[in-house]
């Protein structure tokens, strides 16, 4: 949500160019365009950037349902159906259960147009191309003291703006690979990627575990991470990533009957004494795998 | 809110079928002295023949029912004297063939004044210890009220005998024969945990057995030779399921490359209709 000081000019969200706008007290909507620079290798929007819009409406819904009080995001699921194709994606939320200490959110993703409409498929509006769920921890207004909880009100719609990326997103952040098979990547822990409570945003966090997962399933299945589509993430946010670099490992489950497909893939906070930040359960699946199949 | 992994009272009591059906051997693995509340357990169970599914091992909603025992069960044990609620388990299956037994650990990663976060791994011991699924289930803490929660530590139960009288997981569940995209389940008072709500496992097993007959229906490009085998699994358990019946109607969000993704909504019918799980099940062509 845009709060005074965040996000900062220079702010992934802002690159992204994320829309939002609050349909009601328990539904929001988030919009990004589709472009290139934030495909994956079926042409479809890649899983964590989904992840980090998808976290963005929950965020937004759950800020206005718990106001005064703030909240974190505890868990994120999000699974691809189809190649999520634009020119524009949509995440849209609507508010499942709030409760004394947590709530729930669900989202679909859908491909619309310039203008928000739903795109048209035979006739009738296209399907949902992703699922996704969230629960967030509530933090009593006591305890925080973030840009949003202290605003009057909060805005039915509002906007990031930035430059956009003129280079592929992971590039962008930039994720390292320090060893593929291993899946140990790293990220800065810089502003630039930062969330409300100056730590590492969890679309971030999905982004590097995407990446890690597909480099470790690659290297399993002796392919390129290229060739990898990712299309679940299950995360689980257990501390917040504030010093940096965030460091992922991943280990490799199960064999398959046409290769593996699933992943665990954890984050450590490699500055704040390696500290275990997120698990993320990862499913990828090679491309040729995915493209010519039925929907 | 459902399971809370305290499925272990006496053996005349019925409520320990749920925890002998799938026949779950506990164990817990003592820490490392350090004070820091970290629990583990582990567990293992046989896949015995009448609880295989399509894809040739057991069910998934047989797996997330020991997943939500063990699971619940450490949750709780590392906030005694309080106990826990499940409130969501997140499951990626690999494996869909099992040899047997299957072997389960569970880890404590995050303890907090009002949540707990375990991670849960399982391997088949027949085939090498190979890697099957993995998980993480959230569970919210409680006040347990009157309920007596004291266990010897460190804790154990040994695996439960076979039944003399197998039946197919469908049947014990109380999930009533049908097709298409509504299923639904008998709430029989054997499948209550001792807060007196149905067990997460039987809810779980509810999501698996209705996402596949949403997907078998859904068309030819869902279902395979061997018909389909649910996968990946996601559930939030909204609120207790106290009255029944109980009703799971799934949504079919598309199929891609023999996967087919079923969104579910179960309500308790008996309790004005009220929605008390959201989730989501990978339904596989096998």
């Amino acid at each position: 949500m845009a709060f005074p000081g965040y996000p900062p000019s220079d702010h992934l969200l802002g690159d992204l160019g994320l829309e939002a706008e609050a349909a009601s007290d328990t539904s929001a909507r988030v919009h990004i365009p589709a472009t290139p620079m934030v495909a994956s290798a079926d042409g479809g929007v890649r899983a964590g950037v989904l992840a980090t819009l998808v976290d963005v409406v929950g965020g937004s819904i759950a800020a206005r349902a718990l106001r005064p009080n703030w909240m974190a995001t505890a868990d994120l699921s999000l699974e691809l159906v189809g190649p999520v194709l634009g020119p524009y994606v949509e995440a849209r939320g609507r508010l499942l259960r709030r409760g004394r200490t947590t709530l729930v959110v669900e989202a679909v993703v859908v491909g619309v147009d310039e203008l928000g409409n739903d795109l048209v498929v035979d006739g009738r509006a296209a399907d949902a191309v992703a699922w996704a769920s969230m629960t967030f921890a509530v933090l009593p207004a006591r305890d925080v003291a973030t840009a949003g909880s202290t605003l009057p009100e909060l805005p039915s719609r509002w906007s990031f703006t930035g430059r956009g990326l003129d280079l592929p997103i992971l590039e962008a952040l930039p994720v390292t690979v320090l060893d593929g098979p291993a899946g140990r990547l790293s990220i800065p822990a810089r502003p630039y990627l930062h969330n409300s409570f100056g730590a590492v945003q969890g679309g971030v966090v999905a982004l590097l575990a995407e990446a890690a997962g597909a480099e470790a399933l690659a290297a399993a299945r002796e392919r390129d991470a290229s060739d990898m589509v990712v299309t679940d993430l299950q995360i689980a946010y257990l501390a917040l990533g504030k010093v940096g670099p965030i460091v992922s490992s991943a280990q490799v489950i199960g064999a398959g009957t046409d290769g593996p497909t699933g992943a665990v893939v954890q984050l450590h906070d490699a500055g704040a004494g390696d500290r275990l930040t997120t698990v993320v359960n990862v499913t990828a699946v090679p491309v040729d795998q995915l493209l010519g199949a039925v929907r | 809110m459902s399971g809370s992994g305290l499925d272990e009272p006496g053996p005349e009591d019925p409520r320990r079928h749920v925890s002998d059906f799938f026949r779950l051997q506990r164990w817990e693995i003592p820490g490392d002295g350090d004070g820091d509340g970290s629990t583990s357990v582990g567990g293992r169970a046989p896949v015995d023949p009448h609880q295989r599914g399509p894809g040739g091992g057991l069910r998934t909603g047989g797996l997330l029912t020991n997943l939500d025992s063990l699971g619940g069960f450490t949750s709780g044990l590392s906030v005694l004297p309080q106990w826990i609620v499940t409130t969501s388990i997140m499951a990626t299956v690999s494996e869909l063939a099992h040899i047997g037994p299957l072997g389960f650990r569970a880890d404590v990663l995050r303890r907090g004044r009002n949540s707990v976060v375990t991670s849960l791994g399982v391997v088949d011991e027949g085939a090498g210890d190979r890697h099957v699924a993995a998980a993480i289930m959230s569970c919210a803490v409680l006040d347990p009220g009157e309920m007596l929660l004291s266990f010897e530590r460190p804790f154990t139960m040994a695996m439960p005998e076979p039944s003399a009288d197998p039946v197919p997981p469908d049947q014990f569940f109380c999930i009533e024969p049908g097709e298409g995209p509504v299923t639904r389940l008998r709430l029989e008072d054997r499948l209550r945990n001792p807060w007196g709500i149905l067990h997460g496992g039987a809810i779980a097993m509810l999501a698996d057995e209705a996402a596949c007959r949403a997907a078998m229906a859904a068309g030819p490009g869902a279902v395979g030779p061997n018909g389909v085998a649910a996968t990946d699994v996601v559930l939030h358990y909204l609120r207790p399921v106290r009255v029944g019946p109980v009703e799971a109607r799934c949504d079919v969000l598309g199929t891609r490359a023999g996967r087919t993704r079923v969104r579910l909504a179960i309500h308790d019918v008996g309790s004005d209709d009220r929605e008390v799980t959201v989730g989501s099940v990978t339904v596989l062509a096998v």
